[in-house]
């Protein structure tokens, strides 16, 4: 009976799951020929829509204040949610606030994945601050940021 | 009188600043162990991964074992020795030149030291001495004993238009000084780990790297004539280095800056 | 493309969150960066998108750009439900895509 339910369950999450990366936003939008330049500003609006971003401490991200080799600066985000399916984190969005392409990943998440996490390296081209959004199901977006010091460490 | 002693505060005034901030530009603890813990992701592996595939289509650890006549059981101890004089070479070679004598036996274009296969199939092989400690025995032979003194000699030779040696850097006495906002490392030290986790993924290169390979990188850098690889002066230096860290695991891929 | 999976913890029972590492051998070329010898720009090269898949159903789809380092690695976290089929499909902006499959297999 147990096992039955929890299956149902999931088959649910995962018909869901389908729904959801049907929704391109124009923040996914990439071009064929030439760099994915996109600025902060344009970036945001286009993950949010125009809706308000709140800093929020739901949101945490993980990244090391100085970074010795802006090639590989680890980050990880994780977003405080329970994950069911009335309440979850639709998308984790990272961005690099001064790179040419300021989109690093758009992370389009479901209640299958338990806890809302999203681990990577990402190049950095400078110091800047490294900017992570949350979808939230119901609608509103969460963020948090981290300055990250990048310097030219070393010989060879 | 006065006015000097004003002069003296504010020059260690502006000395300590200058310190404070050259304090705030290196890594914390915790932005150590963020990088530390990259090594359980190392993007090297695949590398290993498909060495070990190259490794076996060359000559297999069976194969690889018999040329140079040890016991395939007792081969990761053998493995955690090298640089090592090899009688069928007949002088101390690095396991990349095992590779290439195998190659050789096995009656196959031989890999050169520089290619990328090579680094992979190095990297495969001395991670079949994984968790070994690195034993070389510099005193095994006189072959390894004219080997030491010669690698000594290369580190400590001063050359190029600058009058660098490798000492100039990685003397013991100024470990900890930083060169480009990077502390220099002690070569010597346990956590360093020269020996041991050498063939290494660079993430300033984005790819795995040799030993020796990374001693030529660093010698371009100090703009001093690159030593050619499989050398024995190259080869001497290897065992210098290696002798520093005795004793040490072996990791395969090591992971550096 | 050259790929790896890994389930961290190795050791798991249904209804565990396990962490999933995925790890992609790729260029992840920028096109800003030029070539030395010629000075002509490298054109742009990277993954652009990872499908994260258990028997058949999407987990979580992600969107990436160049800005993600060589030979990337993506970690998510998974909410093991029974045993079965994890599979990873990564595709490049030039269309070339993999697809890395692991097996799941909780105990107890």
């Amino acid at each position: 009976m147990e096992r039955r339910s929890f299956l149902k369950g999931f088959g649910v999450a995962a018909a869901c799951a389908v729904a959801l990366p049907h929704v391109a936003s124009a923040a996914d939008e990439k071009k064929v020929v030439g760099p994915n330049e996109m600025n902060y500003e344009t970036a945001v609006a286009a993950i949010t829509g125009g809706k308000a971003v709140t800093p929020s401490a739901k949101v945490k991200m993980e990244a090391p204040e100085i970074a010795e080799n802006g090639a590989v600066v680890p980050v990880k985000v994780t977003v405080t949610s329970p994950m069911t399916q009335k309440e979850y984190v639709k998308a984790i969005h990272v961005l690099a606030s001064k790179n040419g392409n300021v989109r690093c990943a758009n992370i389009y998440l479901t209640p299958a994945n338990g806890e809302a996490f999203f681990g990577t390296r990402i190049k950095l081209g400078g110091t800047q601050d490294v900017v992570a959004i949350a979808e939230m199901s119901d609608g509103t977006f969460l963020s948090t940021k981290q300055n990250v010091k990048v310097t030219i460490g070393g010989c060879g | 009188m006065r006015r000097l002693t004003v002069c003296a505060a504010l020059l260690s005034a502006a000395l300590c600043g200058v310190l404070n901030a050259e304090e705030k530009m290196s890594m914390s603890d915790a932005d150590k162990a963020m990088y530390a813990e990259l090594l359980e992701n190392n993007p090297a592996e695949m590398d290993v991964a498909e060495g070990e595939q190259l490794f076996g289509d060359l000559i297999g650890a069976e194969g690889y074992a018999k040329m140079l006549g040890v016991n395939e059981k007792d081969l990761a101890a053998y493995l955690a020795g090298f640089p090592r004089y090899v009688e069928p070479a007949k002088k101390v070679v690095t396991l990349s030149q095992t590779i290439q004598m195998a190659a050789a036996t096995a009656k196959k274009p031989v890999p050169k030291l520089e290619s990328k296969e090579m680094v992979k199939m190095t990297a495969y092989v001395k991670s079949l001495a994984n968790g070994e400690k690195t034993s070389i025995d510099v005193k095994a032979n006189k072959h390894m004993e004219q080997m030491l003194k010669l690698g000594q000699q290369v580190f400590e030779e001063r050359r190029g238009g600058r009058g660098l040696s490798c000492n100039s850097c990685h003397s013991a006495d100024i470990v900890g000084q930083r060169l480009r906002m990077q502390p220099l490392p002690d070569l010597g030290a346990k956590e360093t780990a020269a020996a041991g986790t050498w063939p290494a993924y660079r993430m300033t290169q984005s790819q795995m790297v040799t030993l020796d390979k990374r001693f030529q990188q660093c010698m371009n850098n100090a703009l001093l004539a690159k030593i050619p690889l499989g050398s024995r002066e190259m080869v001497a230096l290897e065992v210098f280095i290696t002798n520093k860290t005795k004793g040490n695991e072996i990791q395969i891929p090591g992971l550096k800056r | 493309m050259k790929t790896l999976i890994k389930i961290k913890p190795k050791t798991y029972a249904a209804g565990d969150i396990v962490k999933v590492d995925f790890m992609a051998m790729h260029p992840m070329e920028t096109g800003m960066r030029k070539n030395k010898d010629t000075g002509a720009l490298i054109p742009a090269h990277y993954i652009d998108e990872v499908k994260f898949m258990f028997n058949d159903q999407l987990i979580t789809k992600m969107v990436i750009w160049e800005s993600l380092s060589v030979n990337p690695l993506m970690s998510i976290n998974f909410k093991v439900p029974s045993a079965g089929t994890l599979k990873v499909i990564a595709k490049d902006n030039k269309g070339q895509s993999v697809e890395t499959t692991t097996a799941i297999n909780p105990k107890g």
